[in-house]
């Protein structure tokens, strides 16, 4: 446990890598983007390649997305810019951004929310939440994707649901605690919901404070992950 | 989106990465965009933006050397290059905390995160678009300077449209202020607060109890915004005038202080700092701020030579108070000094100024040879020049001051009491350099102070009363009176059994202080003798 004196800073330097790797694969994913778009698949097979590049690259990058912004808040290095915003525009945007991998699933994602919507949230961090549990969704859904926001007791609620397998049971209990469990060394960290409850929290108003809820069956018979935001 | 006519856009897109900017132009050709403009680097889009006006510019935040894309949008803007028609997007791959919070002060139309896609960019430019195309109506009435029209268009928009009322509520709000039209704002304001007490209309409310004098109320509010949303930068801003205006200079200085350690990149709010902050003796925290000042002026429009004369000016007077050991500062004074040539054409007083704070800083050091060789230069191109200024011949005093020709200094001082003897700003000026004040302004105050300090101590409020003498040492340093009636403060604190190390520490280096101002001819040389024994004396444990 102990390091030497003359040691640099590891999780710097960590941070700073995982900064160069996530521009590198944005521009990955880009570049397959339009590779795709240019030479679509002639088969299945083709098809189904494309696919898993492209899912895998996103999710690489939804990873280190996520790596670095905890990295952030463990320095206080992260930003939390709470300001107005149309919800709608925030969540297009996430729709927007996963729209050529969420088409070579052949999944057509609806967006249910009202148009005049506006909430108090900061957009990235929401916005980089939303993103992870569609690219999530992506790999487990069986073609259907429902992204809705309504207000429920004053809270902001915005659901990602699927009509795929649903969450395994010891999630829906206790979502995030896999991070500092065994699971962690069976390559499942969970990242993702540690990452969304850590988001969710910072958003206080008062003292009401932001958090997630994972649910099986309604809307779509599948997984439905809630955020919930004051 | 069918009513949006890409084809009749012009777009510039801003990166130093040209892959990138490839990426996106094909983006936006499938859009039907071909009027785009491409640009490598922050000089580049100043460039082109001067040649002709962009709907839409996408600009990267990091654009390699040079400036980045928040300097870029600053300098568009103060230039007038870009009009209030122009949308301006910063891109960025970056969302570390200084580099956010650079690029949410400086304002842009939005702000994209890369990585970016087809779909999204289309979305978030249409969005600007429409939104632009709903207030073009407002746009033609202010290029107009007709806000009687441009108040009535946004007043229906914030009922009627759904979408854009946020928008227009703002704008309104804005343009009511800057208009005088304070009952208005307030009930504008106070009507979104009803629904939803968000930032902007509580900043705006507050502001317009500033304008209207009740500075308790708005600096409460102002000061509940920013506990609940630190990172509200306007905030500050408005803060910090309203402190001013209560006349609590120390407060000004925390409030701006806040500001920056939350944006220090902000050219324009270290400069305000290393304002207050010499203003109220603070001569290190001055210094600082002036060092971020010139290097974010490299690459600021917001630069001028001035700034690096004030970091000149600051660094030899903290020398001269002992803050600071000469030797780390005087090279970069030189360096300041000479960037500042290279970086602007000075003029020929400028210039002097340049070397005489030079000199000034090489005399501090111990460089005496190089300093007086300068001096002399200058010194000659003085005589055989046109009358000089008194900004440079400020500067001359001091330089002087600090070779140690103090018969020439005083002969150059009392010169200039003669041929200033009737201008009061300008004796303000000379009394700074005086033991004594010569202006009527700092004669009264001086007087005021020191009534008000006696009256403290002969309460016995003794750190009252050295606080209340401190504000007249801060302005003039070298006043022996006001030192003596410091010491003499501190002395009574002692005497009353504060004798902590701080308070004897202090003691001893203010004796100190007046040793090296005065000689025994010294009218109050005795009193000074006096003090010093009873400040031995009362120093006893």
């Amino acid at each position: 446990m102990t390091k030497p004196n003359n040691s640099v800073d590891f999780s710097l330097v960590l941070a700073s890598s995982v900064h160069d790797m996530k521009n590198s694969i944005g521009m990955l994913v880009a570049s397959l983007e339009s590779f795709i778009e240019e030479f679509p698949p002639a088969n299945d097979r083709q098809s189904k390649h494309f696919n898993t590049l492209h899912y895998e690259a996103s999710r690489i990058n939804a990873e280190l997305v996520q790596l670095l912004t905890i990295y952030r808040m463990q320095n206080d290095h992260l930003p939390l810019r709470v300001d107005q915003h149309y919800v709608i525009d925030v969540l297009e945007d996430q729709l927007a951004r996963n729209h050529s991998l969420l088409e070579g699933r052949n999944i057509h994602p609806r967006l249910e929310c009202d148009d005049s919507l506006e909430w108090f949230f900061d957009a990235d961090l929401i916005g980089s939440v939303v993103q992870n549990v569609i690219v999530n969704c992506s790999r487990y859904t069986r073609g259907q994707l429902l992204v809705k926001a309504t207000v429920e007791n004053d809270f902001l609620r915005v659901s990602v649901a699927d009509d795929g397998g649903g969450y395994p049971p010891n999630m829906l209990e206790s979502p995030s605690i896999f991070v500092n469990s065994a699971e962690v060394n069976e390559g499942n960290t969970h990242l993702g919901l540690y990452f969304a409850e850590e988001i969710a929290r910072l958003h206080k108003q008062k003292n009401r404070i932001g958090y997630i809820r994972l649910e099986n069956g309604a809307p779509l018979g599948g997984g439905c992950f809630n955020l919930f935001l004051p | 989106m069918s009513d949006i006519h890409y084809s009749k856009l012009r777009f510039l897109i801003a990166d130093d990465f040209s892959n990138f900017r490839a990426t996106v132009n094909a983006m936006l050709a499938k859009l039907g965009v071909y009027q785009v403009d491409m640009a490598s680097n922050g000089a580049d889009v100043l460039e082109k933006c001067q040649r002709k006006p962009y709907d839409v510019i996408l600009c990267d935040y990091d654009l390699g050397p040079g400036k980045n894309g928040q300097q870029v949008l600053e300098e568009l803007r103060f230039k007038g290059l870009i009009s209030r028609r122009s949308l301006f997007v910063l891109v960025s791959a970056d969302a570390a905390k200084d580099v956010v919070m650079a690029a949410y002060d400086c304002e842009p139309d939005d702000y994209l995160m890369k990585p970016i896609n087809a779909r999204m960019l289309e979305q978030r430019v249409s969005r600007l678009l429409r939104q632009r195309h709903v207030l073009s109506g407002v746009y033609t009435a202010l290029d107009a300077d007709d806000r009687r029209r441009a108040m009535s268009i946004l007043i229906d928009l914030s009922i009627t449209d759904n979408r854009h009322a946020r928008v227009a509520q703002k704008m309104l709000g804005e343009i009511f202020i800057a208009e005088g039209e304070l009952a208005k704002a307030e009930k504008l304001y106070t009507k979104v607060l009803e629904v939803r007490p968000v930032d902007w209309a509580r900043l705006g409310l507050a502001r317009v109890k500033h304008l209207k004098g009740e500075l308790d109320v708005a600096g409460n509010w102002l000061e509940k915004i920013v506990q609940e949303n630190p990172l509200y930068l306007p905030a500050y801003d408005v803060l910090a005038s309203n402190w001013e205006q209560m006349g609590h200079n120390q407060q000004v200085q925390a409030t701006v202080q806040r500001s920056v350690a939350i944006s220090p990149k902000s050219i324009l709010r270290q400069k305000r700092l290393a304002q207050v902050a010499e203003r109220n003796g603070d001569f290190g925290t001055s210094l600082q701020a002036l060092r971020s000042t010139v290097r974010l002026g490299e690459l600021s429009c917001h630069a001028c030579p001035e700034d690096g004369f004030q970091f000149a000016r600051i660094a030899a007077a903290s020398v001269e108070k002992r803050l600071h050991p000469p030797e780390s500062l005087v090279r970069e004074v030189v360096e300041v000094m000479s960037s500042t040539r290279e970086r602007f054409t000075l003029s020929r007083e400028q210039l002097t100024r340049a070397e005489l704070l030079t000199a000034r800083m090489l005399a501090h050091s111990g460089q005496t040879e190089q300093a007086r060789s300068l001096m002399e230069v200058t010194e000659a191109q003085l005589r055989r020049g046109d009358e000089v200024s008194l900004d440079v011949n400020l500067e001359r005093v001091q330089a002087l001051q600090a070779l140690g020709e103090h018969a020439q200094a005083e002969a150059l001082l009392h010169n200039l009491l003669q041929r200033y003897a009737y201008d009061q700003s300008a004796l303000e000026k000379l009394d700074t350099l005086l033991a004594e004040p010569v202006s009527e302004t700092n004669r009264a105050l001086i007087a005021t102070v020191n009534r008000e300090g006696i009256d403290l101590y002969n309460q016995a409020r003794f750190d009252e009363a050295i606080e209340c003498f401190e504000k007249v040492r801060r302005i003039f340093p070298r006043h022996v009176g006001v030192h003596l009636n410091i010491v003499q403060s501190l002395i009574g604190k002692l005497r009353a059994g504060h004798k902590d190390e701080q308070t004897i520490g202090t003691t001893e280096r203010a004796l100190a202080t007046i040793g090296s101002l005065i000689e025994s001819d010294h009218s109050q040389y005795a009193r000074f003798q006096r003090l010093q024994d009873m400040a031995t004396a009362s120093m006893v444990r």
